[in-house]
Order: C-alpha cells, then structure tokens, then sequence
C-alpha cells in the first residue's frame, strides 16, 4: 500500500478547488453553480485536515467543525433563495434571470 | 485535556468584554418572543423595542467607552483596540438608522416585519465581532454570519423578482468570495504550521502568531498566494474593483433599507477586517512589497470604474452603488497611506463616520420618494422635488454634497484627510487619480441635485409611472435635520472627535 503524502491531499484538494471555481465561472444552471461553490469549500476542508495532520497543529481538525456548519447555514437559505425564485419565474437558467439592468 | 487546562482557559472568557454583542443577540431572541407572546395588535410594538434596545445599548457603549489598548480575551480570539470599540459604535449607529428606514419601507409591503429586524440584530452583533476578531476562525465565522444574513435581508422582499434575484447574485458572489477567502487561510494555516520552516508556529491561525511566522518568511510563495486570496475574498466584500460586478445589481433588488445597510455597514465590516490584517501591527504587515502594490492599482482602478460607471446610470440605487464603489476606492486609498502615515487611520476612521452620516441622508430621503416597486427608483422620479417637498429636497442636496466632497461639509474633511495621509505616504499618483475621480463624481451628485431642483415636474402622460412616495413623519424629519446638521457641522469643527482621531 502506498503511504499518502501531504502532496497528493494537497493535489486533491487544489483539483477539487480548480473544478468549483471553473464550475462556477462556466456553467449556466443555479444549482450547479451553487454544487460547485460548495464543492470549493470541500476542497479547502481535505487541505486543512491535511494540514493539520502533517503539521500535528490541533486548530484545523476543530475549523472543520465550524466550516461545515457555515456551509450547511449556506445551503439553507440559499436553495430557499433559489426555490423562491424558481417559483416566481419557472427557470435556473442565469441568462434568463436577468430583470436587473440599467 | 485535564479539567485544571479547561479551567485555565475559561478563566480567560471574558464575557462582561462582549456585553454589547451579548444584548443585541438577546434583544433578537426577545423580539421573537414577543410575537409569540403579544396580542396582534400590540405587534407594531415590536420594533420600537428593537430601536429602544440598539439605543440604550449605543448609550451603554458610549458611557463605558474605554480605549484599552490590546486587551486579549476569549483565548486570543478577539482583541479589544480602539478601533474595534469604535466601529462597534458605527455598527450601531448603523442598526438604529436601518430600524428609521425599514419602518417606512417595510409598511409598503405585504411582509412579516420582525423577522427583518431580528436579523438586523444578528448581522449587527457578527459585524461588532467581526471588527474586533483576532484569529482566521473567529473571522471566518463571523464573516460568514454576516454574510448569510445579508443574503435573507438581500432576498427579503420575496414577492419581488427583483429582490430575489439580487439576493441570488449576491448568494453566488459572496459564497465566491468566502471559497477563495476561505482557501486563502487554509494555505497561510498550512504554511506557517509547516515544521520545516523557519518560526513556524503551533497556533497558526491567531494573527499575531501569523504575523511573527510571516515576518520570519518575508517572501514564501505560498503565504504570498494565502494572502492574495484573503485580499481578494475581502475585495469582494467592500466591492473594490474587478471584484465588483456584484455591486449594481444587488444594491438596486435589494430593499432600499437593506442597500444601505449594505452599502455603510457591510463596507465597514470590511474595511475593519482589511486595517486588522494589513494595517500597522498586523499579520500581513510583513510582506508589504504584495500588501502596498496590489491595493494601490485596487484603489486606483476602484476610484475610477466607480465613478465612470456611476456616470451613465439613470437608477438612483444603481447610482448610489456605483458611486459607493467609488468611496471604497479612497478608504482603500487611506488603507495603503496608514503604512507609512500616523494619520492614516483616524483618516480612514473619519471618512467612515462621515460615509455613515452622509449615505444615511441619502437614503433616508430615497425611502420617501420610493413607490412600491423598491427597485424602479429613477432620477426622473425626483425631477420637481424641491417643489413637493423642500424639506426632503434641501436635506438630499447636504447629503449629496457631503458624499461629492464639497467644502465645508464633512465628506470634504473626510477626503482632505485622506489626502493629506496619503501625500505623507508619498503615493502622489494615486492622489493625482483620487483628484480626477473627485471631479467626475461631482458631476453625478450635481446632476441628481439639479433634477431635485431645477428640473420643472411635467405630469406624467402616463400617471402610474411616477410613485407618490410617502411624506415623511416627525421622527424622520428630526433624524434626517440632525444628520444634515452633522454633515455640515462636521465639516467646520471636528471637535475632539476629529482631533483624537487624526492627531493620535
């Protein structure tokens, strides 16, 4: 069995981070933008236990705690957001949500 | 851990140091309560007390204001400075006027009401927190808080399209912005715990820890990328520019209350982390060769886009988002100054107090002319005000001039102070910049005071397109002379006020 380094949960975590923030940028459906903004913060989580791991510093593991309790926070209200605006106008589709202009 | 360990770190919870916080999350839970609990026609009680409670804890603060130094309590995690004790009186303030504005707002709507100040509350305790935390978790946390808050408030009117979908925007930027915030500190936590490194540390998330660690590794590639992410996640926040697609959009969905507590407090929030993490003392200090250069071209670039893209908006709301882009710019401006001018915080400080008292004007009198659609605000709809209602009209034209910087009200103090910090911190371009976006946005503020003004009211052809605005009450009136009077009384005598702060 290989030993894992702190190199490849590193690797990991910046791919992970590399897909949210390109998901984010490039995809058109609301909930897939919003998968991708929490995957984003999974990927800072695999770093931070890494981290922690490697550096034998205590903080992370307890961040973690605190992170995903933030990221569950997050995705409450913003599926009520997105709900709510899926019942007023029938689409996820960004380029269709566009009332706000000058 | 043994119990002697949990022990000795209790001992150092000093709760009597966030009582303030502690009430206003407890007059939140109160408000909650008391729906429950009264009658249904006792209810318009309910934010009275909201108001009465943010007002006796404003007074408290004001009574008890101690400048201690540094206290550290809560394990490191928050840190009692002056600066912090000041921006909680902001924050406050902040609260108090959003309850004024949100009682003329909200009655227009078919909405529940005590929701919307109970998270007020909330958002204001996490945002005092916020301003004095000294640790990446404490930050994090509150910033988060604050952040999930804004998204409920931003969203509030959910019978409009145009609230709900500013509060989406606002949900994927801000939740864009905490990633690579967030990512930010886990590389600097990464880093300066390594063991291989030269002062790496155990307790990589306290600020000072940190700032030891990076003053060790004055120039490491990763702690230099953790901190281009921080900045950039708190970028987001302020909305300094290219991070500030958000802006417009939201300022002009969000309701009229909410944009301004957006648009002064939030800003502020962010201004407060940004001085705790970049300003003299703090952990980024060391590595001001990254720090100085990329908030100098942010400031730069902030000052201008706001101010040319505030040129061509016709939404007022639009308008007033855009040209707070631009007041981002010179905070930011006074940011890079305070690390090599003493002034540059009381600067930064004063211009604050002076955006807060300046904005709260503005919107105050845009809650009056507003109709039910909060979104649809346009300049037109101000065209004969000053005939309606001369009250309003000379109180936007302060407000208006304070925010452009014309002497000798306290927007011009709040720049000239910036200036002069800046000029001693030797950043003469970007003074040259400054004065250039001065003068463009002199021209949209005038261009809304003469449509309050000199633009003659033709009755509209078609009678629904203009809203009638609501007349403002006793209250509102008193509120709205008082701020107006500040401005200019700011403006000619600073007081002890401004010559604590500047002359520090």
């Amino acid at each position: 069995m290989i030993a894992p380094t702190l190199n490849a949960y590193l690797a990991i975590s910046v791919l992970l981070f590399a897909i949210g923030l390109i998901g984010v940028l490039v995809r058109r459906n609301v909930l897939v933008i919003f998968m991708c903004l929490e995957l984003m913060l999974v990927a800072s989580t695999v770093a931070l236990v890494a981290f922690s791991r490697f550096n034998g510093t205590m903080d992370g593991n307890v961040f973690v705690f605190f992170i995903l309790t933030v990221a569950a926070a997050e995705v409450a209200v913003g599926l009520a957001i997105i709900v709510a605006l899926f019942r007023k106008r029938q689409t996820t589709a960004v380029n269709e949500l566009n009332t706000l202009k000058n | 851990m043994t119990l002697e360990a949990v022990k000795f770190a209790a001992a150092d919870n000093l709760w009597s140091a966030i009582f303030p916080e502690l009430l206003l999350g407890g007059l939140a839970l109160l408000l909650l309560a008391l729906e429950i609990l009264l009658p249904k026609r006792l209810h318009a009680v309910i934010p009275d007390v909201a108001a009465a409670g943010v007002a006796g804890t404003l007074i408290g603060m004001l009574v008890n204001l101690q400048f201690t130094t540094g206290a550290m309590t809560f394990n490191g995690l928050l840190q009692h400075s002056t600066g912090g004790q000041l921006m909680r009186v902001f924050f406050l303030l902040c609260a108090l006027l959003v309850f004024l504005l949100a009682r003329v707002s909200l009655a227009r709507q078919p909405m529940p009401r005590v929701e919307f100040y109970h998270i007020v509350l909330v958002v204001t305790a996490t945002m005092m927190l916020l301003a004095q935390s000294n640790n990446f978790v404490m930050l994090f946390v509150a910033l988060e808080t604050l952040t999930i808050g804004l998204y409920i408030l931003v969203a509030y009117f959910r019978t409009s399209t145009a609230s709900l979908e500013a509060g989406l925007k606002y949900l994927v930027m801000g939740a864009l912005s905490s990633g690579l915030l967030l990512f930010g500190i886990v590389l600097l936590y990464g880093v300066a715990g390594s063991p291989s490194l030269p002062s790496h540390t155990v307790e990589p998330l306290n600020y000072d820890e940190l700032g030891r660690f990076l003053a060790g590794n004055p120039h490491n590639f990763l702690a230099s990328l953790g901190i281009a992410l921080v900045l950039a996640g708190i970028a987001f926040k302020i909305g300094a520019f290219p991070f500030q697609i958000w802006v417009p959009d939201v300022y002009q969905g969000a309701p009229t209350p909410v944009t301004a507590f957006l648009a002064v407090a939030s800003k502020a929030a962010g201004f407060a982390v940004l001085l705790g993490l970049c300003g003299p003392g703090g952990p980024f200090a060391s590595y001001g060769w990254l720090v100085t250069p990329a908030l100098t071209a942010m400031a730069a670039a902030t000052i201008l886009f706001g101010n040319l893209a505030a040129l061509t908006q016709s939404n007022v709301k639009r308008l007033i988002g855009l040209s707070g882009v631009s007041h981002a710019g010179f905070l930011l401006l006074g940011v890079v100054a305070s690390s090599a001018s003493p002034h540059a915080i009381g600067a930064v400080y004063f211009y604050l107090f002076a955006y807060l008292i300046a904005s709260f004007t503005v919107f105050g009198v845009m809650v009056h002319v507003a109709g039910a659609d909060d979104s649809d605000q346009q300049l037109d709809h101000y065209a004969g005000l000053a005939r309606r209602n001369p009250f309003l009209a000379t109180v936007l034209a302060v407000g208006l001039g304070s925010l452009a910087g014309i002497p000798p009200l306290a927007g011009f103090m709040g720049k000239f102070l910036i200036f002069v910090a800046a000029f001693e911190a030797g950043a003469r371009w970007l003074l040259a910049v400054a004065a250039v976006g001065v003068v463009i946005s002199i021209y949209y503020y005038f261009g809304w005071i003469k449509a309050a003004f000199f633009d003659t009211w033709v009755p509209p052809t078609d009678p629904a397109a203009t809203p009638t605005g609501t007349p403002p009450g006793r209250t509102v009136k008193v509120t709205l002379a008082v701020l107006a009077l500040l401005s200019i009384g700011l403006g000619f005598y600073q007081g002890p006020l401004g010559q604590w702060l500047t002359l520090r």
